[in-house]
This record gives C-alpha cells, sequence and structure tokens, in this order.
C-alpha cells in the first residue's frame, strides 16, 4: 500500500508528465539500460545537490548581504552559479577517472547538468509555505514529517530527490516500451519520436485524470 | 560538414521541433492559444538569436564546458529585458505559469547551450545568422500552428475571434493534448519530408 501510494505520488508529482519538462533528456536516457542508470544517478544527485546548495546559499545570502532585504530576483543567479560549480565539478572529477572513463561519463555530465538547470526554473518558480512544500517532496510519501522550506537546505535535498526520482519513474516507463514504438511494424511516419510524443501523450493524460 | 547544408533547411527540413525534438515543452505546455504562442515565439527569437549571435564572438581557446556556462549566463542575462518585454505586452499573463516557468526555461534551451557548438558556431557568422533566423523562423511556425489548433478545439476561438465550432473539447488546453498534438504534427512533417 506504502508503495501504491509512494508511486502515485511520483507519478502526479512527475516534471515531465504534468510540465513537460525534461522530455528531449529523457528520450536520450531511455535508449539503453546502462545509460539510463548512470543517467538517473547523475540526474539524481546533480538535481539534490544544485538545490541544496541553492538553499544553502539562499539561506546564507541575508546574513552576507549588508543593506536591504535581499532581492528574490537574484536566486536564479544563485542557482546557476550553484549548477555551473556542480558542472565545472563534475567534469574536473570525471577526468580524474582516466582519458577512457571521461569520454564515456562526460556526455552524461553534460546532459544532467543541462537537465538540472530545466528543472530548476520549476524550484525557483514558487516561493511555497513550509506545509505546500512538503507536500510536494518525497517525505510527503516516506511517511516523514518534515517540515521544511523550499529555500532550504533539506527542502532543496528533498525536492532534487523528488525531480530525479521522477525523472527514473518516466523514463523506465519509456524504456519498456521503446523497442515497440522503433519497430518496423509502426507506420514509417509515426516510428519513433512521434510515436513516443504520443505514448508520452497517453501517460500524461492518465496523470491528469488522477489530479482531476 | 554536411555537404547539402542550407540556410533554409531550418524552417522546414530541419525544424527544431519537428525534425529534431528540441524545445518541447514551452510548446507542449504554453502554446494553447495564439497569443500565447506568439509571446513564446518572441521571447525564443529575441533571446536565442541575441545569444547565439554574442556567443560566436567568444574565443574558441576557451573550454567546452566554459563556453556552455558563458552562453547560459550571457543568456540569463539577456533574460531580464525581453521578459519586461514580455510582460508589457501581455500583462494579464504575469504570474502565470509560462511567464515563471516557461520564458526561463528559454534562457537554457538546447539551442543556446548545445545546438551553437555543435551547428551554428561550425559557419561563417553571415551565414550562421541565415540558418540560425530560418531555425527561429521553423520554431515559430511550429508555435503558432500548435497554438491556433489547441485554441480552435479548446475555446472555439482565433486569438479571441469566435470561430463557429460544433464542439468544444477543453481539454485539448492541458499538457496530454500538447504532446498527441505534437506527435501527430511530427507524423505530417515525416510524411511529407521523408528523407530528412
Amino acid at each position: 500500500m506504502w508503495l501504491l501510494s509512494a508511486f502515485v505520488s511520483l507519478l502526479t508529482t512527475n516534471l515531465i508528465l504534468t510540465k513537460a519538462l525534461g522530455t528531449s533528456t529523457l528520450m536520450a536516457a531511455s535508449r539503453s539500460r546502462a545509460s539510463l542508470a548512470v543517467l538517473a544517478l547523475m540526474m539524481t544527485g546533480f538535481s539534490a545537490l544544485g538545490c541544496m546548495l541553492t538553499g544553502l546559499l539562499v539561506q546564507l545570502a541575508p546574513v552576507l548581504w549588508t543593506g536591504a532585504l535581499f532581492p528574490i530576483e537574484l536566486r536564479p543567479l544563485l542557482y546557476t552559479l550553484s549548477v555551473s560549480f556542480l558542472y565545472l565539478a563534475g567534469l574536473l572529477s570525471a577526468r580524474g577517472l582516466g582519458r577512457e572513463r571521461f569520454s564515456k561519463i562526460k556526455k552524461y555530465i553534460h546532459l544532467s547538468a543541462f537537465n538540472c538547470a530545466v528543472m530548476g526554473t520549476l524550484y525557483l518558480a514558487f516561493d511555497l509555505p513550509a506545509m505546500q512544500s512538503m507536500s510536494l517532496s518525497p517525505a510527503y510519501f516516506l511517511g516523514m514529517r518534515l517540515h521544511v522550506h523550499q529555500f532550504s537546505v533539506p527542502g532543496g535535498m528533498l525536492f532534487g530527490l523528488q525531480t530525479g526520482l521522477g525523472f527514473v519513474l518516466a523514463a523506465l516507463m519509456l524504456a519498456a516500451v521503446r523497442k515497440r514504438l522503433y519497430h518496423e511494424e509502426v507506420p514509417a511516419a509515426f516510428r519513433g519520436f512521434p510515436a513516443v510524443m504520443v505514448y508520452l501523450g497517453l501517460l500524461s493524460m492518465a496523470v491528469y485524470a488522477i489530479t482531476c | 560538414m554536411n555537404k547539402r547544408f542550407s540556410v533554409f533547411e531550418g524552417l522546414l527540413g530541419r525544424n527544431a521541433v519537428l525534425a529534431q525534438g528540441m524545445v518541447i515543452a514551452p510548446i507542449v505546455v504554453c502554446c494553447t492559444t495564439l497569443p500565447r504562442a506568439l509571446i513564446v515565439c518572441l521571447a525564443f527569437a529575441l533571446l536565442t538569436f541575441s545569444t547565439v549571435l554574442i556567443g560566436s564572438f567568444y574565443p574558441r581557446r576557451l573550454f567546452y564546458a566554459v563556453r556552455v556556462v558563458l552562453y547560459a549566463v550571457t543568456s540569463a542575462v539577456l533574460f531580464v529585458p525581453v521578459n519586461m518585454l514580455c510582460l508589457y505586452l501581455e500583462p494579464q499573463l504575469s504570474g502565470s505559469e509560462l511567464f515563471r516557468i516557461y520564458l526561463p526555461l528559454l534562457a537554457v534551451n538546447s539551442f543556446v547551450v548545445l545546438h551553437s557548438e555543435l551547428y551554428f558556431y561550425r559557419r561563417r557568422r553571415t551565414v550562421m545568422c541565415a540558418a540560425l533566423f530560418f531555425h527561429i523562423l521553423g520554431f515559430c511556425l511550429t508555435a503558432a500552428c500548435v497554438g491556433v489548433v489547441r485554441e480552435i478545439l479548446a475555446y472555439g476561438t482565433i486569438c479571441g475571434h469566435v470561430v463557429d465550432m460544433p464542439l468544444l473539447l477543453q481539454g485539448t488546453a492541458a499538457p496530454w493534448a500538447g504532446f498527441i498534438l505534437l506527435g501527430l504534427f511530427c507524423a505530417l512533417h515525416r510524411r511529407l519530408f521523408p528523407n530528412k
């Protein structure tokens, strides 16, 4: 029962199926199971760390900001700086693994950082009160009674985890039928990308029906 | 480099949305009416053209990762006046998802952070500008078509003018309809341009 409610919760807050955010990355991720696993891991890590770092900076900024109140408009800049820092740090640490591994991993780092920037637009879009923020986070269905604010370290981490796990779920659902959508029996005009769009539309319709 | 390159290919044959699957989210979610689609087009055109053009002056000696970060920062800075212009044109949409999520999203669209390096910066600047113009025009054409069809189906209007529709399907303004409609448009595009 818990697993079912967790699944439904991840579905109804899924950014791909409800907001179409990260659709292009999703298609790249679902190409193979191996790439999906690596990308899912990096994506979740990047979003969790990126949002957590932004949360930390937003908390620290009013302390360091001498003068008037810290302007909300500067939050996107803090987020951009956090993701850029993680992106460069990720590339540098991957470089330390050797040239061969680096060439294999770097495309996933590019994709993860790009996707993290995309997902971040939602993180920065709404300044949610603590209770609303909690209902959007995995802590809600994991049974953790945490009263966290969106722009705090745990709030950022939970939001990042939620987006990462939501992405994995959507990618798994696409990977499961990918072969059929690209099968030669599918009419040539619909084969591949158009079929994927229609499939995502049907999944999105199901989620829409649950949430309405 | 592709020998059969044409500056016009971005308009239809290599359409950014229909052929390459880029910048899907704003079309799926926001292009529910023609006026909203036109705001997306305006923001996309101004942001992408100016960022890619400014980015072409950044030295090639810089690391790829640093260049990508610079493109994103340039786009983020240019986003401020573009957002103000869009708000001036459509003040009633301020606070909507379009302005809070999808216009900022255009600042980090695939054209700016990925496609610029792989496609545009490999060409001479004048050719790049022409190709970029037709790619942007292709995106705007797709967004406007999706906007018109969804506005007719969901609200029975075009730009607010009532069209005689026997049945309204209000669900077509939801994201799921955007996905399905885009899939149908892609299939039509494949049918018309099978070898692209």
